[in-house]
Parts: C-alpha cells; structure tokens; sequence
C-alpha cells in the first residue's frame, strides 16, 4: 500500500484564484482526495446589507466579485426594482447591457491572463492584462472607477454616457477583434497549450445538468444554457447574439468557449453602440431613509462572465432588506466539482483546473 | 501515446516576437504621466462658501467615514450647524452617494486620488476648499 501525503495549495499560493485552499492528499505526484476550504476572505456582506439602506447597501454589492463587478449591481438594482415596480428607461437598459458585456470582456481576459500563467505561458498574461485596461479606461470614463463602478443603480444607472465616449468604444472593439487572431496564434492554436489544457478537468454533461453548473463550464459540455437567452433580462431579447458550445467539456474547451464569448460580446456591444435611445437614464427616488420596500420577495438572476449568478431578496416594508441571499456560480463548482475533478489529475494541474472554472472565492463567501 | 505533430502550432506561436517592433503600451513614469479622467472619482473637495453644514452627506455614508467639525477657515454664513465634514480616507470606498446628496453642490470629487503619508492620522482628510 502507498503512502499518500498531505499538502496545502492556497490560500497564499499564486495559482490560486483567489484566497481559498485546497487539501490534497497526495500519492506521488497524483492526487487522490481533495477538499476545498474557504473563509479566508469572509467579509459578511448579506449580514452589512441588512443594516444599511438600499441605496447605502447599493456600494457594497459590487465587492462581491472583484473580478466582475458588475452583475452584482445589476442583480441587485433588478431585484430593487422589481420589489419597488419601478420601470426604468430604454436608454439606461442599453447602458446597462454595455457595462455588463464590457465587464465580461474584461473577466474574459483576466481568465486568459489566469489560464496562461497557470500553465507557464508567460506571454498571454501580459497582453490580456495590458488589453483588459483599455477597457478599464473606458470604464473610468464612463463610471469614475476602474475596477468598482458602483454605476448600476436602482432606478438606472448612475449617469450618463460622457460626449464622444461611443466612438471611442467602437475603436475599442476593432482593436479586439484586430487582436483575437493574434490570441489564436499564441494561446488557442499553440500545440503546447492544447497538449496541457486538452483531456483535463472533463466535465460529465448529465452532472453538469444535476449539479446545477453554468457558464463556460455547462456550455463546454455542449449544453447551451444562458440566462441571457433563456430569461431575459434588460434588452437581450432585443439583440442579436449565439450561444457558444463545445462538446468536450475538458479546459481546453471551456477555453474556446470563452474564446467564442468575447466573439459574441463584441457584437453585443456594436448593437448596443448602433441602437443606444436617446433619453433619461435615472428615474426619481425618494430620499434614501424614505425609500422604503414592500413586504415582498423577488428572485433575480443574471449571467456573469463564469455563470449564473443569483439574488434572492425580501424587503419587509422598511428602507432595509430583510435578507438578501447572494447565489453565484463558483459555490457549486468549487465544492462538488473541484473537489471530484482534482482525483487522480496532477499537481501541476490544479493550477490549470482552478482557473478554467473560473473560481471566484469571494463570492462563495459573501 | 500516439504523438500528432501539429506544426501550425508550435510555429505560430513565434509569431508573438513580431510585437518586439511595435510601439510599448506602457508609459514611461514618471517621466510620462496618464491625462487626468473628467469623472473620475478621486479626493473630496467641498466649496466652503456652498456648503450649508446639513450633514446629509455624514447620513448616507455608509462607511461611516464622514464627521462633521468645527471649520479651520471662513463658512458660509447661512451654515445652520457651523459644521464642515471631514473624509476618513481610511474607511471611505469612493461611492460617491456623499457627493449626489449634497444639495448645494459643494461636495464633489475630484480627479486627483494619489496621497502617501507615513501619518496615520492624516487620512483624516479636510476636503480641499475650491
């Protein structure tokens, strides 16, 4: 019988995504039991939220994800939103539609920057994250914050579009797309990145569908489910835009499926600049102390750059919430499928797995 | 383990070292400095001569980050509470809810957000006068 040993990957290792640990249990270099621990990076924000007002509580949801911020304030403006019955405009919906195809742009790149480091392709990180602060410019421009926007707002959004700023996003698109062939050539056509990232971390389709997984990972095991497409939100049902699949459902298909995602968010983001309404983009609140909620609860859900990602909220007829319950994606796939898939991989590629699930801890533990 | 060798693959790659002749992204800082972001959410300023001492900004700040004190300089003389806010840097997020509540318009924040200081008690900020 082998001795098997027991080693930590994480919380402070760099090719964690995030401040988690793995418990590995090792037979060589073969792992044969793995447990993920998280609370390295409890913050309590379901528990700060009831203590603050809506509009106080609004700042907060954002530090969910540090990664993609946004469809936290989009599922929590929705969910205000339909508490209150407040419509908000057509023009602050497009906006909206911006903010999150960019922000899924730029999680899209942070993960190629992720993916590439973990398996030693120093070169891909570099571009992706040189690329992703084009995009951030854009977001300073048109939020006054780069990483946390805080823009989404119940009721709209926080302003409007600064002059000039369509242009330059259009700019920003052909530049892209100019660039994706180049990614091809480096990252998704390289014969090493493919010999590292095919046949790893495969995902069974019948699981994926039972344990309720999402985003790349369900739609790389050749299940098109979207939030986007199959309960729309904002003006989705409006605009034109695919669903990507693979069918191998290993890292490297996760990897052209995000590939295929940006394809498409880039052609969200030409609709939304050719078809943005003029109009308000805010619709009056009261004060925050008297914006007071009903005795009502609201389910909302929004897809996020790594999957579904859902809001239960109740109100009790005072300006607080009286629960709001933060869903994303990573609960499941940090916990029922790393824990499954990491028996009998490498070492060396927990790394690698880690990141093509697009783990992100701070939104197990909110 | 059979063994296809896939020669777009490994030549491709190569193709990055083209970027060795292209123009850097990066600046060179600090030599060369970013262009200030209308909008961008930096340090507060409050217009002394504006600001009315209502404190709704200490109300909505979630943070807790605002304290409303006795001025340093002139105020407006119709300030009812004769009080001014002052910004705890180290619990302000930039939200910017203080700012959107101030009725006059005297709050706001502006594009600066660098500050280094080895004094702890100096992020305790008093909001430049303009």
């Amino acid at each position: 019988m082998s001795e098997t040993i027991k080693i930590f990957h994480g919380p402070q290792h760099p090719g964690v995504t995030g401040n988690m640990s793995l418990e590995l249990d090792l037979d060589g270099e073969t792992i044969v039991k793995a447990k993920t621990h998280v609370g390295y990076l409890h913050r309590g924000f379901e528990k700060l939220i009831e203590r603050r007002t809506v509009i106080q509580a609004f700042t907060i949801v954002c530090r969910i994800c540090v990664p993609e911020p946004d469809p936290n304030e989009e599922n929590f403006a929705r969910g205000v939103e339909e508490l209150l019955g407040l419509e908000i405009s057509e023009r602050a919906q497009f906006i909206r539609v911006m903010i999150l195809e960019l922000a899924r742009l730029q999680s899209h790149l942070l993960w190629l920057a992720g993916q590439g480091a973990s398996i030693g392709h120093e070169v891909v990180p570099q571009w992706a994250v040189g690329e992703r602060d084009y995009i951030l410019d854009l977001f300073e421009e048109i939020t006054g914050g780069r990483v946390y926007h805080m823009y989404i707002y119940p009721g709209g959004v926080k302003r409007d579009l600064p002059d000039g700023l369509l242009e330059r996003l259009l700019v920003l698109l052909d530049r892209l797309e100019a660039r994706l062939p180049e990614y091809d050539r480096i990252f998704f056509d390289n014969a090493g990145v493919k010999k590292r990232l095919q046949k790893v971390g495969v995902v069974d389709p019948e699981e994926a569908i039972r344990n309720g997984y999402s985003g790349p990972v369900i739609r790389a095991c050749g299940i098109d489910r979207d939030v986007r497409r199959d309960a729309p939100y904002l003006v989705y049902d409006q605009l034109a835009f695919d669903v990507p699949t693979e069918s191998d459902g290993d890292a490297y298909a996760r990897a052209l499926v995000r590939r295929a995602e940006m394809v498409q968010s880039i052609r969200l983001l030409r609709q939304v600049a050719d078809r943005l309404p003029a109009g308000e983009v805010q619709c009056k609140l009261p004060r925050h102390r008297q914006l007071k909620l009903p005795r009502a609860e609201t389910y909302v859900q929004t897809e996020s750059a790594r999957g579904a990602f859902g809001y239960f909220m109740a109100g009790d007829g005072t300006p607080y919430l009286r629960r709001l319950q933060v869903r994303g994606p990573s609960i499941v796939h940090a916990f029922t499928l790393l824990e499954d898939l990491l028996v009998g991989a490498q070492l060396s590629d927990v790394a690698l797995i880690m990141t093509s699930l697009g783990i992100c801890p701070p939104e197990i533990e909110r | 383990m059979a063994w296809n060798l896939d020669i777009k693959g490994v030549l491709h790659p190569f193709s990055a070292l083209k970027q060795g002749f292209k123009r850097p992204h990066t600046l060179n800082y600090p030599l060369e400095k970013r262009q200030d972001v209308p909008g961008y959410r930096g340090f507060h300023v409050n217009s002394l001569i504006g600001c009315v001492g209502c404190g709704n900004c200490q109300d909505i700040c979630m943070n807790e980050a605002i304290d409303m004190i006795e001025p340093l300089a002139e105020i407006n003389p119709k300030n009812a509470s004769g009080l001014v806010p002052r910004i705890d840097y180290g619990r302000c997020c930039w939200c910017g809810l203080c700012a959107d509540v101030c009725g006059p318009g005297s709050l706001r924040l502006a594009g600066d957000a660098i500050y280094v200081g080895p004094d702890a008690d100096s992020f305790l900020y008093m909001p430049r006068d303009e």
